[in-house]
């Protein structure tokens, strides 16, 4: 007898509880219960337990226990996987192939052609000498401990996955931006992919896809850093000022005029604003995906963990710290460029 | 008066809340606004709207802060949708157009001024009073000369490259100006335009926009809550009050007949010897008078007529218009028209 017994006798279901009533061998819990002696049956009301589904299942055997439903999840999940990969596979192939280019040209390009090269970019959006001279000097740091292929590794990673988010995330806040009830079915969406932990992430991620493919890691940095991006964009144009779109009306301007000409050049602030926190989280993610095969500096991070050794990881650590200044700095300059430009 | 009519605005209503047709019966069957507020939870807008604006005249709509003068001026270009009534441009109905139709008459027929500029800020000056052109698909060089013109105009020439914000509000609101210039179209909606402006500025930008009144003749609807600025500016004056007409004429008339305790009220304020000029205290002769002081302008207020009299009040003076004579000024008459209507009947402005 267990204490919840009384429910099923109370609604009749002695019957439909019977047949869930198996000779399979018996848990070890049970086993340990009946060689303690004791019945299940608690002594008083203070133990009583909470009327959960393992709690139930103990007083009818018919009842699921709260294992079948994390199993059943599980079974759900694997049994539309190979009709989902079916359609998620093709759409996804580009990605892989814009990681393993981007790794590749990054890599077998020389050292002395690349460190340029992101210096001019540098200065092309920032047109500032002191900025590309501190880029300069962090590179050629990381580079003269021998971190360079770990550094474009995880810079390349980074690139792709953040312009695809821009590519992706900019629409999307436009469309919100647009749309009460748009915004409406995506804040939740944006919340928890904001609040799952990124770890979550991973595991259908691993079931969907093979772990050597570099898709899986992009997909993951995709979804934890594109939030910023849409966020910031739908909040950038709802906070245009409503006079200069009343007068854009007034002087009879398209909608696709007004979002183009108005509308967006006036949210730019914001939406760099979003792209350098979705640049500065795709970092943060690249480190976690490294779990799941992302080459970079987090491969070293995680050697250091996994291995102890404590000096690699704490300079690989180093290392993040500092693409992560650059990419802020960089951006945050652009920034501040736009700003300057559009004050009120 | 053979004056074309522009604007026909015809028994339009406005009613703000979820269900406004069902509020609009209570209207016509007489609830006032604070009642409808009360019981039906919707805001009256207007109530009742008729007024003509003519072809080439100042049309100014005055009235406090929510009496609905702001909504009145957007109907006119359908920025705001209207719960009932007409307005008829050139015999058409605006309320009937559709989508392009009402594109192309906000691009060609109506340009608008506004109170707090609402300039690009990220375009430059040249670029902002070419909005209009940009709009209609032109590209900057084509529409640079017409841009230049009107800014040159408005005296803002060799600002042409700076951004807004490098501008005072003063010469923010004349890149307005030019911008709803440059549109070239004959009808200009200004909301409020001078009123963010410091009282100089503002009086400089009234003599610009009476200048290039005289000049362009367009079609102009002005809003203000101003009183002075209203009769400096107005060939035609609709006074409104909680969303209905109090009164509209011609101001001078206003002036000298107001019709409602409101407007006496209102109009004690100001200096009469300023805003009363000489045609609407005349005495109507083509009779040259006997000893006549000298010849003013039909348009000359009365205070200059003071001061070039010295206060004498027993000179007469000939009245010209076009070099005509129209009517005789005798002083006396003009010290009896600035007697301040009996206005304040016991406590009339706790009223209000």
């Amino acid at each position: 007898m267990a204490t919840y017994d009384f429910i099923f006798s109370a609604l009749g279901l002695e019957d439909w509880c019977a047949e869930g009533q198996s000779d399979a061998p018996m848990s070890m819990a049970a086993l340990l219960q009946k060689t303690k002696g004791t019945t299940g049956e608690p002594e008083s009301l203070w133990d009583t337990p909470f009327p959960s589904m393992d709690a139930l299942n103990e007083s009818c055997a018919a009842f699921p226990k709260s294992r079948e439903l994390t199993k059943g999840l599980e079974e759900g999940f694997l049994s539309i996987k190979d009709s989902l990969s079916v359609v998620l596979d093709p759409l996804t192939q580009p990605l892989s192939w814009a990681l393993d280019g981007a790794l590749y040209g990054m890599l077998n390009t020389p050292w002395w052609i690349v460190i340029p090269l992101l210096l001019a970019v540098v200065f092309f959006v920032t047109k500032s000498w002191k900025l590309v001279g501190f880029v300069a000097g962090s590179l050629f740091l990381l580079a003269f401990i021998d971190y360079y292929r770990y550094a474009m590794e995880t810079l390349s990673i980074i690139f792709v996955c953040a312009f695809l988010c821009v590519l992706f995330g900019v629409p999307i806040g436009i469309a919100m931006s647009r749309s009460d009830m748009m915004q409406r079915l995506t804040v939740p969406v944006l919340d928890m992919l904001q609040t799952l932990p990124p770890f979550v992430y991973l595991i259908p991620l691993i079931f969907l896809f093979s772990v050597t493919e570099s898709k899986l890691y992009g997909i993951a940095i995709i979804l934890y850093a594109i939030v910023p991006v849409i966020r910031l964009t739908n909040l950038g144009i709802r906070l245009v000022d409503k006079d200069v779109i009343e007068a854009a009306d007034a002087f009879g301007m398209t909608s696709q005029q007004k979002l183009f000409k108005v509308q967006i050049p006036l949210a730019l602030p914001n939406i760099m604003a979003g792209v350098n926190q979705t640049i500065m989280m795709s970092l943060a993610m690249v480190v976690i995906a490294s779990l799941v095969s992302a080459p970079g500096l987090g491969v070293l991070v995680l050697q250091g963990i996994r291995n102890l050794e404590l000096g690699v990881g704490l300079v690989a650590g180093l290392g993040i710290v500092i693409l992560a200044v650059i990419l802020d700095r960089v951006t945050k300059a652009s920034l501040a460029r736009i700003n300057a430009s559009q004050k009120q | 008066m053979d004056r074309d009519i522009k604007i026909s605005i015809r028994n339009l209503y406005k009613i703000f809340g979820p269900t406004p047709d069902v509020a609009l019966a209570y209207v016509r069957r007489g609830m006032g606004k604070a009642e409808l507020l009360e019981k039906q939870n919707h805001v009256l807008g207007l109530e009742d709207i008729n007024v003509d604006i003519h072809e080439g005249e100042i049309t100014v709509i005055m009235g406090l802060s929510g009496s609905g003068k702001s909504t009145l001026i957007r109907h006119l270009n359908r920025l705001i949708e209207p719960t009932a009534g007409k307005i008829e441009l050139d015999g058409k109905n605006v309320l009937d157009f559709n989508e392009d139709q009402l594109r192309k008459l906000r691009r060609e027929q109506m340009s608008m001024v506004f109170q707090k500029f609402a300039l690009l800020p990220h375009k430059t000056v040249l670029e902002n009073a070419g909005m209009a052109l940009l709009v209609r698909g032109y590209s900057v060089e084509e529409f640079e000369g017409e841009a230049k013109k009107w800014l040159a105009r408005v005296g803002l020439e060799g600002n042409e490259y700076q951004y807004p914000h490098q501008l005072s509000g003063g010469m923010q609101q004349r890149v307005g100006i030019a911008r709803a210039l440059a549109s070239n179209s004959p009808i200009m909606l200004m909301d409020e335009a001078f009123s963010a402006l410091d009282p100089l500025i503002r009086s400089d930008m009234q003599d610009l926009l009476l200048e290039l009144q005289d000049e362009l003749k367009k079609t102009v609807v002005f809003i203000t809550h101003d009183l002075d600025e209203s009769l400096k500016l107005a060939d035609h004056l609709v006074i409104l009050k909680d969303g209905h007409i109090v009164q509209q004429g011609e101001p001078q008339e206003i002036l000298m007949h107001p019709n409602d305790p409101y407007i006496t009220d209102f109009i004690s304020d100001i200096n009469r010897a300023r805003v009363l000029r000489v045609r609407s205290v005349m005495t109507k002769t083509t009779t040259p008078p006997t000893d006549c002081a000298g010849d003013i302008s039909d348009r000359d207020n009365l205070e200059s007529v003071i001061a070039m009299s010295n206060g004498d009040t027993d000179l007469t003076y000939r009245v010209m218009k076009k070099g005509n004579q129209v009517g005789v000024l005798e002083m006396k008459e003009l010290v009896k028209a600035l007697v301040p209507l009996d206005a304040s009947e016991g406590d009339a402005r706790s009223r209000y």
